[in-house]
């Protein structure tokens, strides 16, 4: 059976994303952020909410930024598509390494946050573990979203238009909220299913859920726009070959 | 040799389609095949179609009509691009990484375990001479070092077929040297190559056939060894010799101060310099060239007498 993910591409692909001065800046920012918030009933969520999801968010985007396009136009994307492996398996793989190095930074933000915590005299609470998986799942939803953008959009432009169109519905949900109250309600449930949804609400120390419906939504984000990204990759690539 | 061709295109064409709505015909109807330990250079402008038809060979390209096959097969199958090695004109690579870990990229990707593919890597590396900028980023590589690099990811899996887009392209003349070594180290490793070069007396040196290609078709193939070569033997007395030469040596011309026959066989060099030295010639110097590439192309490709 051929594989989905290639792991020397993955690898190779966590490296190279993991030597760039950009994601190192703002994973800096986003470890001291969570580590500063860090206390007694955060559960870790404190590293991906807060203040410190807007840096969470803004290191997802640069893990995620080119992260097909990169390759394609530099041509080193033909040259290991020469190799004995599927188009599938190096988007796969292209995208199994950003979530890899996107691991890497919330591991790390995650253990200061719980050093953090610990050094204040919180002690261990073994249940901020789900944080760091729900955390990174999220993450890894929405470089998915990236990856299958970065199927037909050239350069930096797959984050540039998803955080233009994110940005746009939040001044669009804002100015309604402001002229129809009533409608915030509703807005908030349609915000929800435009994109993967924060996970962590699942463990709100004050209304704990007990479905994992957010974690199988995001779930659904990783493995959706996977899919549809090869679909598109595959499609485009042979029309580039018979054009 | 292997009776299946490693390489084969059968008539195959390709058209662009320009934005004024007009057609390019970058290959028409092209036909050439390359067997196992047989080395076949592609000559012609720039704009032939000598890249493109490599490119429909790998499948990097689909034909409009024809068919490419590599080993017989798809040259898209999985199995055949274990055989297969390519280095294009003017390759790039991801500049974070390092050159040692793109060549260990590239090994693992061909099914070598982790510790093959660094060894296999860092000897590759030495073999095409960028064993010490190989351990840096490839951000600080120069235009020839990049070009080596991508000459060393062809050959990372000893291919049976190599496929190299102007290899000296950017090479230093130490460079062009070691390129023509790798080339006669994989005849004898009996692979077979495709090279595309505009040098022509590399391409004289280690080439079995060149096809002349102009607008995508083939215009002539030259086969190197068949058509032999010509032996060039330069002599101080080469006026007075004139006259003696034709019983000297037949089909033998004095140009100046050089003595010019075509010869089948370098093995026959050494009898024919013995001849003329025996009838009074005196030889300053010997050179065993191509079948005059140079004069071949500008003939066949550019029309000139």
């Amino acid at each position: 059976m051929t594989p989905i993910v290639s792991w020397p591409v993955a690898r190779a692909t966590a490296s190279a994303r993991l030597r760039s001065a950009g994601p190192w800046l703002i994973g800096l920012v986003f470890t001291i952020a969570g580590a500063v918030r860090a206390e007694l009933h955060g559960g870790g969520t404190e590293t991906f909410s807060g203040p410190s999801a807007i840096w969470f968010v803004l290191l997802t985007f640069g893990l995620g930024t080119a992260i097909l396009s990169e390759e394609i136009e530099s041509g080193h994307a033909q040259l290991v598509l020469l190799r004995p492996l599927t188009r599938a398996a190096w988007f796969g793989g292209r995208l199994a390494g950003a979530c890899l190095a996107l691991a890497v930074f919330c591991v790390t933000a995650w253990l200061a946050t719980f050093v953090a915590a610990v050094a204040r005299g919180y002690g261990f609470d073994p249940m901020r573990f789900p944080a760091l998986v729900l955390g990174i799942l999220w993450g890894c939803a929405w470089l998915s979203v990236l990856a299958c953008l970065g199927a037909f959009m050239p350069g930096w432009t797959n984050a540039g238009a998803l955080s233009a169109v994110v940005l746009a519905w939040i001044f669009l949900v804002g100015t309604i909220g402001l002229i129809r109250p009533q409608w915030v309600p509703i807005l908030q449930e349609v915000t929800a299913l435009l994109g993967p949804q924060n996970p962590l609400v699942l463990l709100d120390p004050v209304k704990p859920r007990r479905d994992f419906g957010p974690a199988l939504y995001d779930l659904l984000w990783l493995f959706g726009p996977w899919l549809l990204g090869v679909a598109i990759l595959n499609r485009r690539e042979l029309a580039r070959r018979r054009a | 040799m292997d009776e299946q061709p490693a390489l084969e295109l059968r008539s195959v064409s390709k058209r662009y389609r320009l934005r004024d709505g007009g057609e390019l015909a970058a290959v028409d109807s092209l036909s050439l095949e390359v067997r196992r330990g047989e080395i076949v250079a592609l000559l012609g402008p720039n704009g032939a179609g000598k890249t493109t038809a490599m490119q429909l060979a790998l499948g990097l390209l689909h034909a409009d009509g024809g068919e490419a096959r590599l080993f017989g097969g798809h040259p898209e199958l999985l199995a055949t691009r274990r055989r297969l090695g390519y280095a294009p004109d003017a390759p790039l690579f991801p500049k974070a990484l390092t050159g040692l870990e793109v060549l260990a990229l590239h090994g693992a990707l061909l099914g070598f375990p982790r510790a093959e593919a660094r060894t296999r890597a860092a000897r590759f590396a030495e073999e095409v001479g960028i064993a010490e900028p190989a351990r840096r980023k490839i951000a600080t590589y120069s235009r020839g070092q990049q070009q080596r690099l991508g000459v060393a990811l062809s050959l990372l899996g000893e291919p049976d077929l190599v496929l190299l887009d102007e290899p000296t392209a950017g090479l230093d003349p130490a460079g062009v040297a070691a390129m023509r070594e790798l080339l006669a180290g994989l005849r004898a490793q009996n692979a077979a190559v495709l090279l595309n070069s505009h040098l022509l007396s590399e391409v004289e040196r280690v080439c079995d056939r060149v096809l002349f290609i102009k607008g995508g078709r083939v215009l002539r193939t030259h086969d190197m060894r068949v058509q032999g070569r010509r032996l060039e033997i330069r002599l101080a007395n080469a006026a007075t010799m004139a006259a003696r030469l034709p019983e000297v040596l037949a089909g033998a011309t004095v140009a100046e101060d050089r003595v010019s026959v075509d010869v089948d066989a370098e093995a026959l060099v050494p009898g024919i310099v013995r001849q003329l030295v025996e009838a009074g010639g005196e030889v300053l110097e010997v050179r065993l060239a191509g079948a005059e590439l140079e004069e071949l192309y500008l003939h066949i490709v550019e029309g000139q007498q």
